[in-house]
């Protein structure tokens, strides 16, 4: 009896509906377990921002009209309705910051794509050198390259990356110990400041640029070459660091699937073929070892978004981590509810994509 | 040739000869001699049955035929595998230098270009010349490749050439070349000699499902013209564009790659035989062979970056040859099945698309390690069915392993009786079940329930007393002297030969030979 | 050919835990688990680092800096205005040379080490007796229960630890106290996950089914049969977790949650102090207390993936 062929695309899209739709309660769950420690705040902290002092209207009519406004005046539940069609508009509450925007979503949108950026980038750097590397150590395991690779994964696991970041600054970072001939890159923020014109061009609004929000693209479309160039500096340290842990973990994995895919019968009947030895590792251990390293891939992702946090606050990289920071030393309750819940939704949505990756790699995964 | 100047007898009948194969395990308990001087000759056709207990070797033959042994822990320590007239293990005994201290303490230091070499010489012999069908369907097929991928990469690791010829030829076919067939194919009065013609010309221009049309032209038209016209339209039908030039290219490309593996080859066979003016004239040979590579230089650069085009036509035909394997070996939707994944697949499936995989390129040699046992007994019938069929059709020789007597009794041309890493007796099938001469043997064949016994009355089976030896430490001289009924003093001494005792009966035991004149 | 396959198992095989008796023999686990020297060693330093906590209790004074007011009390050694380098001229105290404060690195070292083993273990210990507990009946029982509970912790799970573990303490006020329980808060669902999974295998296994056909009831059946099973793994998670909550804990502390006790020695803590120097090229008090995290983890993790070779069912051969 044949079964219908695995990846079937009118399956694979009805797969990835389902998953959306799957989606929904973990998103109003996050949402709900937001209200909730939303409520555990006290009332006059939450309102707190929404407090003009320089009108003439007393704070205690101010405060009621905060309440009212947030839906506090109801029962929890009713409350929680208010929070969702706030939600649903995109209102993450207010904030008040010196030199951040008043709405928590407008500092977000300023934020968030410099986080994502250093993600990606780190994604990027970390799996164009673990698989072909892990290919190559799982292929001889027990060799010195392997014994190596090992050391190097232990401590990628277990170094500290704030610590790590640190480490960064101090051996690679630009005047901090004197006389290092390695000392050459910025140790903080995005850009350069002093390389900014006065005034300011157009396309630098409130400090945040246009289109994208990334200094890196922007300069480049705006035609600032030393610009570009400086960004792409200040871009080098909180990648590294990013990228050794997410390396290490993608390492282990790959090298103990190769290792594990290599014993397999398969492997012996792709040897009794006559399938050259390279082959036998790229073609047939390495797609079988894959599969383990994709399943492992969203908790590694959880781990590098908690770690862009630690990056950007040592590296004052303004992305929603370091916002979230800021906002920890001022005690800006909406802004850090409304990052949670924006890296909770970058989590849940990476997770769907590697489901997807994951029922596009095995073929066995039904669904 | 080349062994006969080492003065083993050239028997032109045998194609897979295995001498002396020694293999071992160096694991932490100890050395396990799993495989102690094997010998096996199997001929052009034959089926060849490998008996024995659990635990005898039975798999470790096969792996070390294909040299698939698990290394670590397991090595071929010594011995030859002549696969038609090229040793498999040529050089092994540089592959890897192995210095036993104590049992337990075995050092074992590879030489690392020397056995890239001997890779390379076995990818071009396994899946081309020898292939194997393994125990387990579901564990030997890779999982996340599509079926017909997993047995269109042996058509395109073995068959590049002649596909390629047959192509171009086709693409390069006029009008006249059917013509002149056609008229000879008249001139034929015998219709099974035509019907032969007929398919020995789709052949030759790879036109695999327009046989039936071809026949049906022949049955029904008797005017040339209309078969010319039909034929040619068969086949311009097929011309799809290909672009001749670099297809002839790339076979001239995949020609001297052989090429080169024959210099190779050449070179290694002198190295083993360590003449010097041998080893100079194969490496002059080598890179003259080498030489020829600057020409290719060019195609090679293209091919990096238009290898999936330029192999196109090649990957067509060899979806094609998928198709008809996977109808050779009786699965019903050949199209859907070599599209889907083999979790897809009944166990009975798999193992057909495994036979499939092993006939792909045609070799002279199978191996089949207890392909059915893995399956259910109406399975099992049908999956030995086709193996005898092939072996009838295609004429290559099949190793059929198994525990189970009454397979071999039904499947196979010669048996060979194994005993704790030894061939103890090699027969004839019907000798080994009317004649059998070694004490392990005849103990086997008791415990065999036989019509003839069972039709008297209820009878109680025999089985060989004791169990199969720890190969750490085997017995000393025969391995099977702490079981046999017939032991004698020299048995504990010295190891049996396996003689000839007559009319291709070989057995391994001092009862049927003078203790004097075997050596150790 | 049956020697030589499937040694690891496909990955998606599901692995059933068999059932072993409680008299399981602890020596011999203890003796393969010595076998693998780097476990071993792992083993070795976590214990040195919980014997400096342990003495840090008993005999403060052995120790040095004991509480937040001394660590404010130092008087300058090395140098004037800045930590002095690391030097031995100045007895052993001064070895890894000065912090902030002028605090001599080493015994305010110990003193941290005393505070994230004392705090990490508090974290796991709590997270793995309520995650156990509501794992195992989960899995035990099943249903609603169950579904309720994996929908819960799957909102755990669908939040970066870090990010949650801020917005938790946030909302709980910023202190050091409460930061722990945010972590407890955070940390139990792993548990939960991981025994409801334990648990759901020994449940299907016929040895259950079979006590509970013959009438035992189901909570007496939990504690008999599912707990001992399930201790094993939590042991190994548990083992592994103390490195990933002593970072956690140190983080928390580093982005700025010492606001309420900035003179706790505390590692995280003590690399907010050394950042005041960044700048200025002073390395020590950056990359001691790293180092002292950095092998505490690097050891815990190889216990763990020791324990785990020897305790796990499935890769136990
Ligand atoms: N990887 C290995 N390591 C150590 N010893 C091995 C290994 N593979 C095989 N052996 C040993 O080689 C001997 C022969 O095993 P083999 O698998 O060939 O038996 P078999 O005849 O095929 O038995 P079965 O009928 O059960 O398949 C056994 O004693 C076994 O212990
Ligand atoms: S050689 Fe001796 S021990 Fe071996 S089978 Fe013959 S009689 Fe028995
Ligand atoms: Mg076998």
């Amino acid at each position: 009896m044949i079964l219908p062929s695995a990846v079937d695309w009118m399956e694979l899209r009805y797969f990835i509906l389902r998953r959306i739709l799957l989606l929904i309660p973990t998103i109003l769950g996050l949402s709900i377990f937001m209200f909730i420690l939303i409520e555990a705040v006290p009332k006059a902290i939450l309102v707190t921002p929404y407090i003009n002092p320089h009108v003439q209207i007393p704070y205690i009519i101010q405060e009621q009209n905060a309440l009212k406004l947030l839906g506090f005046n109801y029962p929890p539940p009713i409350a929680y309705l208010f929070y969702l069609d706030r939600l649903f508009h995109g209102d993450l509450g207010l904030m008040s910051m010196p030199g951040y925007p008043n709405s928590v979503s407008a500092a977000i949108i300023d934020a968030l794509p410099n986080t994502i950026q250093l993600t990606i980038f780190a994604s990027i750097v970390s799996i164009a050198i673990a698989i072909p590397l892990g290919t190559y150590i799982g292929a001889r395991p027990n060799s010195v390259a392997d014994q190596a690779s090992r050391v190097f994964s232990l401590t990628g696991y277990a170094i500290p990356a704030f610590w790590l970041a640190l480490l960064l600054q101090l051996a690679l970072g630009k005047g901090t110990i004197f006389g290092n001939p390695f000392g050459v890159l910025p140790i903080s923020g995005s850009y350069n400041p002093s390389l900014i014109p006065y005034p300011a061009p157009s396309w630098f609004v409130n400090g945040y640029t246009d289109p994208t929000h990334l200094v890196i693209f922007d300069s480049l479309i705006h035609g600032d070459i030393p610009l570009f160039f400086d960004a792409l500096e200040h871009i080098v340290l909180p990648v590294l660091t990013l990228t050794y842990g997410l390396l290490a973990g993608i390492l282990r994995f790959m090298r103990a699937g190769m290792v594990d895919a290599s014993n397999q019968e398969y492997v012996k009947t792709a040897r009794s073929k006559g399938v050259p030895e390279k082959l036998v590792i790229k073609k047939h251990i390495r797609k079988n070892a894959m599969i383990p390293t994709v399943t492992v891939m969203g908790l590694l992702v959880a781990g590098l978004l908690g770690g862009v946090v630690l990056v950007e606050y040592v590296f004052s990289y303004p992305g929603m981590g370091y916002l979230t920071t800021q906002g920890i030393l001022s005690y800006q309750v909406w802004l850090i509810i409304g990052t949670t819940l924006v890296f909770g939704l970058i989590l849940v949505m990476t997770n769907l994509v590697v489901d997807v990756v994951y029922a596009l790699t095995d073929p066995r995964i039904r669904y | 040739m080349m062994q006969n100047s080492e003065g083993t007898k050239s028997d032109s009948d045998v194609y897979l000869r295995v001498e002396k194969l020694k293999t071992q395990f160096f694991t932490s308990r100890g050395i396990v001699k799993a495989l102690d001087e094997v010998n096996l000759n199997i001929k052009k056709g034959e089926i060849f049955g490998l008996v024995g207990e659990s635990g005898c070797g039975k798999s470790v033959t096969a792996q070390s035929i294909m040299y698939l042994v698990p290394d670590p822990p397991g090595r071929i320590v010594s011995g030859k595998i002549y696969v038609g007239n090229v040793n498999m293990l040529i050089g092994l005994d540089r592959l890897a230098k192995i210095t036993i201290k104590s049992e337990t303490n075995v050092k074992i230091k590879r030489n690392k270009r020397l056995i890239k070499r001997h890779n390379y010489l076995l990818s071009k012999i396994r899946g081309d010349r020898i292939s194997m069908i393994f125990q387990e369907p579901t564990l030997a097929l890779n999982p996340v490749l599509r079926v017909g991928d997993q047995i269109s990469e042996n058509i395109m690791l073995h068959l590049k050439i002649e596909m390629a010829n047959a192509i171009l030829r086709r693409e390069m076919a006029t009008r006249k070349d059917y013509e002149s067939f056609v008229q000879k194919v008249f001139s034929i009065g015998d219709k099974d000699q035509r019907g032969k013609e007929i398919l020995d010309w789709c052949e030759n221009y790879s036109i695999s499902d327009a046989e039936e049309l071809v026949g049906n032209i022949f049955l029904t038209y008797q005017d040339p013209e209309t078969i010319i016209k039909s034929l040619e339209f068969i086949v311009n039908e097929r011309k799809s564009g290909t672009d001749i030039n670099r297809l002839s290219r790339a076979r001239d490309y995949y020609v001297y790659q052989q090429k080169l593996f024959e210099a190779t080859l050449k070179l290694m066979e002198a190295e083993a035989n360590g003449r010097q003016d041998e080893i100079e004239s194969a490496k002059y040979e080598l890179n003259e062979a080498k030489r020829e590579g600057g020409t290719f230089l060019s195609f090679r650069v293209i091919n990096i970056f238009m290898r999936r085009r330029i192999e196109a036509p090649l990957r067509d035909a060899a979806k094609r040859r998928v198709i008809e394997l996977l109808t050779l070996v009786n699965i019903s939707e050949p199209e859907r099945a070599a599209i889907s994944y083999p979790h897809e697949l009944s166990g009975g499936m798999q193992q057909r698309v495994m036979i499939a995989m092993a006939l792909a390129s045609s070799p002279q040699m199978l191996i089949a390690d207890e392909p059915t046992t893995a399956l259910d007994v109406t399975t099992q019938a049908q999956i030995l069915d086709l193996i005898r069929n092939l072996n009838r059709q295609m004429g290559s020789s099949v190793l059929f392993i198994t525990h189970d007597l009454a397979v071999i009794a039904q499947m196979c041309n010669r048996v060979g009786v194994m005993y704790a890493g030894n061939i103890v007796e090699e027969a004839d099938v019907n000798t080994i079940f009317d004649n059998p001469k070694h004490p392990y043997t005849i103990g086997l064949l008791r415990a065999l329930p036989r019509a003839d016994r069972i039709a008297g009355k209820m009878v109680k089976l025999d089985t060989v007393a004791g169990t199969v030896p720890n190969l750490i430490t085997p017995p000393s001289g025969c391995r099977f002297h702490p079981r046999c009924k017939f032991k004698m003093d020299i048995c504990e001494q010295k190891k049996p030969e396996l003689d000839d005792l007559g009319g291709g009966h070989k057995v391994a035991c001092f009862l049927y030979q003078e203790p004097g004149g075997s050596t150790q | 050919m049956a020697n030589d396959t499937n040694v690891g198992g496909p990955i998606l095989k599901s692995q059933t835990v068999k059932h072993r008796p409680r008299t399981e023999d602890f020596k011999h686990t203890f003796k393969l688990f010595i076998k693998n020297e780097l476990a071993f060693v792992g083993f070795v330093i976590v214990l040195v680092y919980f014997a400096i906590a342990i003495l840090d209790y008993v005999y403060p004074s052995y120790l040095g800096v004991r509480n937040i007011d001394t660590v404010a009390s130092w008087v300058p050694q090395l140098a004037s205005g800045v930590p002095g380098a690391p030097t031995l001229a100045h007895g052993w105290w001064y070895i890894f040379g000065e912090t902030e404060y002028f605090a001599p690195i080493f015994p305010v070292m110990l003193a941290a080490l005393k505070t994230d083993i004392t705090y990490s273990v508090a974290i796991v210990i709590t997270g793995v007796l309520i995650g156990t507990i509501l794992g195992t009946l989960s899995g035990y029982f099943g249903k609603l229960y169950d579904e309720v509970l994996m929908r819960i912790t799957d909102i755990f799970f669908s939040v970066p630890t870090l990010v949650l573990a801020i917005a938790v303490t946030t909302v709980l006020g910023k202190s050091l106290t409460n930061v722990v329980i945010a972590l407890i808060i955070i940390w139990w669902p792993i548990y939960a996950r991981l025994t409801r999974g334990v648990s759901l295998s020994i449940k299907s296994n016929k040895f259950v089914e079979a006590a509970t056909a013959s009438g035992s009831s189901g909570l007496r059946n939990v504690f008999v049969h599912v707990l001992p099973n399930v201790l094993s793994v939590v042991f190994v998670q548990f083992s592994l977790d103390l490195g990933s909550i002593v970072q956690l804990f140190a983080a928390l502390d580093f982005i700025g949650f010492n606001q309420g006790s900035p003179l706790l020695p505390e590692i995280g803590n003590m690399l907010t102090w050394g950042t005041t120097y960044l700048v200025a090229g002073i390395w020590w008090p950056i990359v001691i207390p790293g180092i002292f995290l950095l092998i505490f983890t690097v050891a815990i993790n190889l216990m763990g993936d020791g324990l785990r070779d020897v305790l796990d069912p499935k890769l136990r051969r």
